[in-house]
Order: C-alpha cells, then sequence, then structure tokens
C-alpha cells in the first residue's frame, strides 16, 4: 500500500526548534531547526566533525539535547520510547552479532518492537525481500558483504514500519553498485512507503541524486538549508563558464565574445584552440543569482556570430562547490 | 514492496499481547549463549576439569590424601568458584561487548528502557550458573558413597552458588554499564573476582582473631564457601551455620539493586559522569 502525500501541504513529520547538543565544552550541535514532511527525503550534509552524527543521535532520542526540542509525529522529545516506535535508524558502522542469520536477527528485532514470534517471522521475511537479501535469509551475518550487512541494517530500521528513517552514511564503504543500489532502496522507501528519510552522508554526489532538500551543516550549525537547486542557487551562483567551439573558429568566437554582453572577461582555456573560459561581470551574477540571465549573453553572442558550441559547461554550478562555498575553514 | 505492513502493522503491534522486551532479549542472549556462542564450550571445559579431578579423588588412593566428604566439598567449592566466575565474567562482557562490537546503539533504538534490556542480559548471564550445577551433581552422585551428604551438599551448593551468583553478575553487569572497552570490563571482573577468591585458598589459621572472622563474614564467596564446608564436610545443621549466609545474602541484594539503579544510566558511550 502506498501512502498518499503531499509533501508541500502535509503536516511536518519531524519539527527541530532551535536544538543545541554540546560535550561538555564542545558544541556538536548549534541551534539546529528544521521541519521535514511525510514522504520528503533530506540530505543532512557536511564534513566530517560537522555534528551530523550527534544530530542524528539527539532526534534519534539516543542523546537528550542540551536546548532546544523537537516533536516526531507530534510526540515531543522528552518521551523518546514513543519516539522510537516511530522511527527506525541506521547508525553510522553500525556493528551485526555475526552468529545470527539476516532472518535471526530481524526477527530478533521484529520482537523488541512488539511483534509476536511468529509475525516478527513474517516481517523479517517480507523485509529481506525489500532489500534484495531474502536468498541470504538462512545465511549467517558473518557471510554477508558490507553492501549486504547495509541493507540488513536498513531492513532492520524498518521492523517498526517506522514513519521517519535516519540513515547515517549509508553508502560509507560501499562500491558504485552498492551506492546505487542503497539511494534506489532510499528512493523507494520515501516513495512507496512515505516514509520520510533523513539521510546523513558526505558525499554530494549522492545527495544530488537522492535528496530534493538539502541541510548543510558545518561546526555543528546550520550554513544552509533548501532544495539542492536554492543551494547552488544561493551560494554559488555560476560566475565562470568553459565552452569549447571548432577549432579553426576560436578566433571568431574569441571576438564574438568579447563584444557579448555581460561578461567581464574572456579567455583562451588551456592553450587549447576552441576551449575558451568565460566569466561574468557583477552586474550579469547578480541576474544570474536571482534567477535570470547570466550566461544568455555569451551564448547568444556566438550563436549570432555562426559559431557552433561544441559544449558548454558553469563552474560553480554544481552542489559540491555551495557545500565546499559554505563549510571551507575560516 | 512490502509497504504492505502498513497500518495493519501499527494496529497488531498495539493491540497484540506480545512477550515483555526484557524476556525477549534473555531469550536471545541465551540463544546466542547455548546455541551459538561460548556457553557449551566453557561447560565442556569444566566437566573435563571435574572429571579429571574427580578420578583422581576416585581412583588414586596415593594422591587421594581427602577423605569422601572433603573431596565432594571439594567439586561443589570447584563449581561454586567456576559457575560464579563464569556468571560474572560473562555479565561483564554484556554491555561493553555490545558496545564494542557496535550492536548496542540498535538496542537502545528500541522502545525498551535501557534497564529492560540490562535485565534481559543479566538473566541470560546468569543460566550458566545452574548450568554448572547442574553439570557438578553426577560427579556429586559419583563420590557420595559412604557420606550420606548428597543431598544436603547440593542443596547448600544450589543456595549459596545461586546467591552468590546473581551478586557477582550484577557487580559484573554494573562494570559494564560504565566500562568503556570490553578489556576494562573484563579485567576489572576478573580482578575484583580474584581478590575475593583468594581468602578462600588461604590455610584455615591465616584469618583467626575477630578481624580475620569479620573478613571471611563480609566477603559473600568466603562466607559462602565456609557455610558449605561446615554443612557438607562438618555435618553441621544450616541453622547453625546461618550466621555465614548473611554475607551472600546481603550481597545478592545489594549488588542486584544496585544493579538496577545503575543500568538506568546505560549509554551508549562508556565511562563515569557521561
Amino acid at each position: 500500500m502506498v501512502r498518499p502525500i503531499d509533501e508541500k501541504t502535509a503536516v511536518p513529520i519531524l519539527s527541530a526548534d532551535a536544538m543545541w547538543r554540546s560535550f561538555g565544552s564542545v558544541m556538536a550541535v548549534r541551534d539546529l531547526s528544521f521541519e521535514a514532511r511525510p514522504g520528503e527525503i533530506i540530505g543532512l550534509l557536511g564534513p566530517n566533525g560537522a555534528g551530523k552524527t550527534t544530530a542524528i543521535r539527539v532526534l534519534s532520542t539516543i542523546l537528550p539535547p542540551t536546548r532546544g526540542k523537537f516533536t516526531l509525529d507530534g510526540i515531543p522529545h522528552t518521551r523518546p520510547a514513543e519516539i522510537r516506535r516511530r522511527i527506525g535508524v541506521l547508525p553510522e558502522s553500525s556493528g551485526y552479532p555475526l552468529n545470527q542469520t539476516g532472518g535471526e536477527f530481524l526477527s530478533y528485532h521484529a520482537r523488541l518492537f512488539g511483534h509476536p514470534a511468529h509475525r516478527a517471522r513474517e516481517v523479517a521475511a517480507a523485509l529481506l525481500t525489500e532489500v534484495g537479501l531474502a536468498e541470504r535469509a538462512s545465511s549467517l551475518i558473518a557471510s554477508y558483504s558490507r553492501g549486504m550487512r547495509q541493507r540488513l541494517g536498513v531492513a532492520r530500521a524498518l521492523v517498526n514500519d517506522p514513519k521517519v528513517i535516519f540513515l547515517d552514511e549509508p553508502t560509507l564503504g560501499l562500491d558504485p553498485a552498492g551506492q546505487r543500489q542503497m539511494l534506489q532502496l532510499i528512493r523507494d522507501l520515501a516513495r512507496q512507503r512515505g516514509t520520510t528519510v533523513i539521510l546523513s552522508t558526505h558525499f554530494l554526489d549522492e545527495v544530488e541524486e537522492a535528496c530534493p532538500r538539502v541541510i548543510i551543516l558545518n561546526r555543528g550549525q546550520v550554513v544552509a538549508q533548501g532544495t539542492v537547486a536554492e543551494m547552488r542557487r544561493r551560494v554559488a551562483a555560476p560566475r565562470t563558464g568553459r565552452l569549447r567551439v571548432p577549432p579553426e573558429m576560436h578566433g571568431r568566437a574569441l571576438t564574438a565574445l568579447q563584444g557579448a554582453r555581460g561578461l567581464a572577461s574572456v579567455q583562451s582555456a588551456d592553450d587549447h584552440a576552441g576551449s575558451l573560459t568565460i566569466t561574468l561581470d557583477e552586474a550579469s551574477l547578480a541576474e544570474a543569482q536571482n534567477g535570470r540571465g547570466g550566461m544568455n549573453g555569451a551564448i547568444a553572442a556566438l550563436v549570432d556570430a555562426g559559431v557552433p558550441i561544441l559544449s558548454f559547461e558553469l563552474e560553480g554550478s554544481r552542489l559540491s562547490d555551495a557545500f565546499f562555498s559554505m563549510t571551507k575553514e575560516d | 514492496m512490502a509497504a504492505a505492513n502498513d497500518e495493519v502493522t501499527r494496529s497488531q503491534m498495539a493491540s497484540a499481547p506480545s512477550t515483555p522486551g526484557w524476556l525477549v532479549v534473555a531469550g536471545q542472549e541465551v540463544r546466542d549463549l547455548w546455541l551459538a556462542g561460548r556457553g557449551p564450550v566453557l561447560v565442556l571445559a569444566f566437566s573435563l576439569l571435574l572429571s579429571a579431578l574427580t578420578y583422581l579423588a576416585a581412583t588414586n588412593k596415593e594422591l587421594n590424601l581427602l577423605d569422601q566428604k572433603d573431596t565432594v566439598n571439594l567439586v561443589m567449592q570447584v563449581t561454586l568458584a567456576v559457575g560464579v566466575a563464569l556468571a560474572l565474567l560473562l555479565s561483564a562482557d554484556t554491555v561493553s561487548g555490545e558496545r564494542e562490537r557496535g550492536t548496542l546503539e540498535a538496542l537502545l533504538l528500541t522502545p525498551l528502557s535501557p534497564r529492560e534490556i540490562a535485565l534481559g542480559k543479566l538473566l541470560a548471564a546468569l543460566t550458566v550458573w545452574p548450568v554448572a550445577a547442574a553439570v557438578s551433581v553426577p560427579y556429586a552422585w559419583a563420590l557420595r558413597p559412604g557420606t550420606g551428604l548428597f543431598t544436603d551438599a547440593v542443596v547448600a551448593e544450589i543456595v549459596v552458588g545461586t546467591l552468590v551468583a546473581i551478586a557477582f553478575a550484577s557487580f559484573g553487569i554494573i562494570v559494564s554499564t560504565f566500562a568503556s572497552t570490553n578489556r576494562v570490563s573484563l579485567a576489572v571482573g576478573f580482578f575484583v573476582f580474584v581478590a575475593l577468591m583468594v581468602p578462600t585458598q588461604l590455610p584455615g589459621g591465616a584469618a583467626k582473631g575477630w578481624l580475620g572472622d569479620i573478613f571471611l563474614r563480609v566477603n559473600p564467596l568466603t562466607a559462602g564457601a565456609h557455610f558449605m564446608d561446615k554443612v557438607i564436610v562438618n555435618n553441621h545443621t544450616w541453622s547453625q551455620e546461618a550466621g555465614w549466609l548473611v554475607a551472600p545474602i546481603l550481597a545478592a541484594l545489594v549488588a542486584a539493586t544496585a544493579a538496577v539503579v545503575v543500568t538506568g544510566r546505560l549509554r551508549l558511550q562508556g565511562g563515569i559522569g557521561r
């Protein structure tokens, strides 16, 4: 069954309000506020030590907040046992009992969440199928690969059919195929179950791939949050572009661009004939930050001059550029 | 996809009468210990030790300087020491072991309270004691001819051993709750056990006088061993020696109570003052 969701109008399932967490004098999370709606996938992004794991541990009731509050499905953080019934968590570097089979492990956890024994076995079997481990249900976890263990961890996080699932670095140590499988699984969780997913990672490409919305943490503080597109626009609007034209038209392209509107400079790039780097002037940059104009003048000039554009790439338009810009050391 | 569980699952979870969480934990821990873990190996090693002891006592007249009652007492005392040591070490491994293996967080993320988790683990660790006691019974039976004390010896062993095992296993889980590593937990547990065990191995005259008497009586291991000694070897009645049971009873009560209090503070990270 698919839960119907309207992400824009739905009531937030998770709401953090000025949440702080310190360890002695070290402030691991400062003033974290955000809301998540049913079925949303939110990327929690930040460099190592940014406070992602601590934020997840607070939101999953493993650690109490030092200050502030949060509610999950309307339940305040002061009722942790009730919250734990509604969440699933794949902790960072989660360990597994190697002498249990995948089926036994999931049945055990299903029983801890109150399922009777026979029902726990059914839930375990269904979840193993869901994460693609049905054929290995009777194998010892010791024989599982890292990717299989991570998928088993996701299955464990689902034994109580949670409304919110926290995944802390779920693709860490996985090969590209394993990463892809995991991301697909995450998308399926949100789309088909309507589960809200909080995905902590420092892999920017997987956030771009899986998360419509991003919270960037640095030194325990939220430095930006919004959609991936907003992040790119707000912090790292493209100022520079690289383009390639046929080598024999390099001179004509250079001339056309030098007369184009809104460019601060035009340079031949890398001593390769046909490669050019163009930079926006301040007025065009401001336009670009407002989601208008930008490089259009340069492209129009080339088209008018009859120069075919073989490739065109904006620098500073990727989430990674935004991320590095916001988390760089002072 | 198995989203089909959805609302049905939630309502089932809410309404179905389910097994208490601590019992689920205990059941799983018992399975892990006895079906897939160290339990059978430890008990096999223990039974080999008792076999060697019994064989020598029963057959080798030159080595056997003890009379029959002393031999039965020796088997019981060894069982007490080994059974309690195993209960202590297994419980000392519970929380810190999970912490070290990275499996504690998943348990803390369940709706169970830390106390329920600890209780389940404590009960599972304690199962080693009745198994050790059961293993000793055939040996006591084999050595009993001419002593007439089989039942008394076994009952004394069970009563004293159960009290002392509860005390030491509770202590073990307290240490494990705070220990930041499993090595620390096991080392502290082992050191305390050895420190309390040593006086039972001293010659009878080593703890003379009122101070020696107090020392023997407050140490649950020495007091329990002394009680068994008097009941099994000297044929004293339980009421005559009841005073020696005070320390094991108090130790079991105090340690179990402390374990209940302390395990409420069970956290993901070890250490004190978290």
